[in-house]
């Protein structure tokens, strides 16, 4: 099992954090951005293809854009499935992203390779457990988290890479 | 039935809570609104203020922390089923007690919480100037409390005490009013 | 048998004081201080005050027991962990004094045991209920108790033991 990266959306659509795993190379040669991915595709091809040098032309592009592909496949399947039904993940033929939505309109994402499994246990652990502990009830850190601030804090980093190098 | 549910889940979430010694609370909280009344010169209405304004900042950090601990996946169908778990399960985790829903209106989106005990309030007497009486709302953290964790989960309520023991009543009683469902932000257009 | 009370603060000031009679033996609850010693009362009781600091660190107690006497005036006293003085003094009815000295009935014997045992338990039902009242977040040290609410209880424990 492989993680790319992660992303959180607050309930004002901002990203304010975001982290890859793999090494960043200025490989130009990418062609095709998660938005434009189609969300039902099967076919397995790994052509060598690799997200995270996908997503380069900047992190705060990719996160505008993932953010819309999520927000409006949230918006559909409520439409087709009712308010509660929720969006769980879509899968490329190079990646697949989790994704998962708290009442208070926090939004997390996850982008693995295809063979993962279900991620949405793991993102909810990282609600309760890194979330909630380490940036919600540090009093240091504000309620809004305009810009990332306080959230990138050393608790919460560590904790967040160990725990994602322990699924590993 | 939906109700002893939500009795149980509280009842089940409260016990794997840390706990905090009762009077350690009654003693901070009492501090707090005694230095308010004090640094605002005994203006009771901005004491109120300043209690909401705290509660609310407490409130939406609070609510994080309800939502992992009561394990909560789906929003609440209706306002009526919203007011069952703040008070069997919210109020139950954070201040073991609960508070009975009554007095809801024909259309469903006011009701009000009656305390049979407050655990802010225990061994508290209004200090006795004449004013505090009538003006001072001593639990007023928890309306602001109220306020910020249901903005947080996209309702706007206005919430306020109409009577509390303290002041010679027979109940402590708070009302809550449903503004308006808060409709999900959309992402800015691009340019 | 006539009674007053009060609580001395860790300034030797006053913060609450309170005068009552027997409700034993068909008294009425009431004083029966005379205008001039109800005046009086209070020096004698704040003259004690020396001899509690002498007593205080004889024995690890709160309840130090009569600890002075003024003619027919005597002076229990109760301290609390926080070096506030409850002080009551009990004045037995001159008359009934001297008629029934080896009577065992509360306050007709100011030093009996069944006497100190009665103030004990009237101290300590008052020291509950004072702890409780400086617990209110807008009491201050050394500052008057005013809740009715304490005067009420201190009534009632009068009532009960004395």
């Amino acid at each position: 099992m492989v993680v790319y990266s992660f992303y959180i959306f607050d309930r004002h659509t901002e990203c304010i954090y975001s982290k890859t795993w793999l090494p960043t190379s200025s490989d130009p040669s990418s062609g095709s951005g998660p938005a434009t991915a189609t969300a039902t595709t099967t076919t397995t091809n790994h052509n060598h293809y690799n997200p995270a040098t996908a997503l380069r032309p900047s992190t705060a592009d990719d996160a505008k854009l993932i953010f819309g592909a999520v927000f409006s496949l949230r918006n559909m399947v409520r439409k087709l499935g009712g308010d509660d039904d929720a969006f769980v993940s879509y899968r490329t033929a190079h990646y697949k992203l989790h994704y998962y939505e708290t009442a208070s309109s926090l939004r997390l994402v996850m982008l693995t390779d295809t063979a993962t499994l279900s991620m949405r246990n793991v993102l909810h652990q990282i609600y309760i457990n890194l979330w909630v502990e380490y940036v919600v009830k540090n009093p240091l850190s504000p309620v809004e988290h305009k810009g990332g601030v306080g959230v990138r804090n050393e608790l919460f980093e560590l904790g967040l890479d160990q725990f994602i190098r322990g699924l590993i | 039935m939906a109700s002893s549910k939500a009795s149980r889940l509280g009842e089940d979430r409260r016990t794997r809570m840390d706990k905090v010694n009762a009077e350690l609370v009654v003693l901070t909280y009492g501090t707090i609104v005694a230095q308010l009344c004090k640094d605002f010169d005994s203006d009771y209405v901005e004491v109120n203020k300043q209690l909401d304004k705290m509660g609310y900042n407490i409130g939406m950090r609070l609510i994080e922390d309800y939502l992992a601990k009561s394990n909560t996946v789906r929003r609440c169908s209706s306002f009526r089923e919203t007011a069952e778990m703040i008070a069997k399960v919210g109020f139950k985790i954070f201040l073991n007690i609960t508070p009975a829903i009554t007095n809801w209106t024909s259309d469903g989106k006011q009701f009000s919480l009656v305390f049979d005990e407050n655990p802010f309030a225990d061994f508290v007497e209004l200090p006795d100037d004449g004013r505090a009486q009538d003006e001072l709302w001593y639990s007023n953290i928890m309306c602001g409390v109220l306020r910020g964790a249901l903005e947080m989960v996209q309702m706007q309520v206005e919430a306020h005490f109409v009577s509390d023991v303290l002041r010679g009543n027979d109940t402590t009683e708070m009302r809550i009013s449903l503004i308006r469902y808060i409709d999900d932000e959309l992402p800015p257009e691009d340019d | 048998m006539s009674y007053y009370f009060a609580i001395i603060g860790t300034q030797d000031n006053p913060l609450f004081e309170y005068e009552f009679g027997t409700s034993k033996q068909g008294g009425d609850g009431q004083a029966r201080f005379s205008e001039q010693a109800r005046h009086l009362n209070q020096f004698v009781l704040h003259s004690s005050l020396d001899i509690v600091e002498e007593v205080q660190w004889t024995n690890g107690q709160l309840y130090l027991k009569v600890i002075d006497k003024f003619f027919n005036n005597y002076i229990s006293c109760f301290m609390t962990g926080g070096n506030v003085k409850f002080l009551l003094l009990h004045q037995p009815t001159a008359t009934a004094a001297g008629a029934t000295r080896n009577s065992t009935s509360v306050g007709a014997n100011p030093t009996s045991p069944q006497t100190e045992e009665a103030i004990k338990n009237f101290f300590n039902e008052v020291y509950e209920n004072y702890i409780k009242a400086i617990m209110s977040p807008f009491h201050k040290v050394n500052m008057e108790i005013r809740s009715p609410v304490f005067r009420q209880r201190v009534a009632a424990a009068g009532r009960k033991y004395l």
